[in-house]
């Protein structure tokens, strides 16, 4: 039995930040979450996850601004990003999805959905 | 004139039956949303629900929300029994049309057809792409830039409409009095030897590709890939 693979979510908003935990504890995910972009960065570095859902609006400073220094660390220049935002302009969203996010789920999302991009992004399906 | 569609799906099944059903559209396929966002969609496209960076839902509402795409016409298509509260979501979401996958195809064309013919000519007739490519030479009318190979082209203004006609108009030899008429519109005084003059600093420019502008003899030139 293998460990069970990382997940971080980076969310200020304590409501959703609890539903993506247990979609993702569900998706057979360890789960770590923060607050704060800053934080998850740090903690991106410090546990090297194998998915990240970053939350767009965030109070320090953007998802997509994280996602960028998330990327400039060698280890995670390629762990797959959800970006989930409740705003849902098409320049943001054409935006996160130049970043080379793995996917785009809008706010509130739908669970199933959710669950089966996370398990398409952490455990992808052998070749 | 052909009617046209964007389809948006990376199902090879949803691919196939598509080129079937809409035979003799104009179809360009796009397999994610972000492909589909960065040619900047236009007219109609035919949008599966489950995208591999975006759900189909999201995707209709995020275009409905911007001016710039708000006028497309949506199409989405689901996956598994028809269910009709999904229908009725996907409808609020500002979609115009939603099929479980795969429908009829008689019932899909037809409802198409009719979508396009509401819109209007303009939404009926294969949109103008916002970037023209062929082989190695990319175009793109808005931004005003050409390229081949990935390497950047400078040319004039003239010489950049004079290829834009061109590609707009390959097949067909054109003379050097429609190019006066449509490309200098100003006339003809500046002449058929201005336009041989600046066709050849054209071709020049465009380096092998230049070849591809051809001189039909005694009647005017022609582009052909």
């Amino acid at each position: 039995m293998t460990a069970r693979p990382k997940i971080l979510i980076v969310d200020d908003e304590p409501d959703y930040l609890a539903i993506a935990a247990r979609i993702a504890a569900g998706a057979g995910c360890a789960v770590l979450t923060a607050p704060l972009a800053l934080k998850g960065v740090e903690l991106a570095e410090k546990n090297e996850p194998a998915m990240i859902l970053l939350d767009v609006g965030l109070p320090d400073i953007s998802g997509f601004e994280a996602a960028r220094r998330i990327r400039a660390i060698p280890a995670l220049s390629r762990t797959p990003i959800i970006f989930f935002t409740v705003r849902s302009e098409l320049d943001m969203v054409t935006e996160g999805l130049k970043l080379g996010a793995a996917g785009y789920v809008i706010k509130p999302f739908d669970p199933d959905e959710l669950q089966a991009r996370i398990k398409a992004a952490v455990f992808p399906a052998p070749r | 004139m052909k009617p046209a569609a964007s389809c948006v799906t990376s199902s090879p099944a949803a691919l196939a039956f598509l080129k079937t059903a809409l035979e003799g559209f104009r179809l360009k396929f796009h397999p994610s949303a972000a492909a589909f966002l960065k040619a900047r969609p236009r007219g109609l496209a035919v949008i599966d629900s489950s995208l591999p960076d975006m759900s189909g839902r999201d995707l209709v509402s995020v275009l409905r929300g911007d001016k710039r795409t708000s006028r497309l016409l949506l199409v989405l298509t689901g996956s598994g029994p028809y269910s009709p509260a999904a229908a009725a979501l996907s409808l609020e979401n500002g979609a115009d049309e939603y099929f479980t996958f795969p429908p009829e195809p008689r019932l899909f064309r037809a409802r198409l057809l009719n979508l396009l013919a509401r819109a209007g000519p303009g939404a009926a007739a294969s949109e103008k792409p916002a970037e023209y490519a062929f082989g190695p030479l990319r175009i793109s009318p808005e931004a005003r830039t050409v390229s081949v190979g990935g390497k950047r082209i400078r040319l004039t203004a003239l010489e950049f409409d004079l290829l834009l006609y061109f590609l707009r108009n390959q097949g067909r030899v054109v003379s050097r009095t429609v190019l006066l008429e449509q490309v200098w519109r100003q006339g003809l005084e500046a002449g058929p030897r201005a336009v041989d003059k600046r066709i050849e600093a054209l071709r020049s420019r465009l380096g092998p590709f230049g070849a591809k502008i051809r001189t039909v003899f005694g009647l005017g030139y022609l582009f052909k890939l």
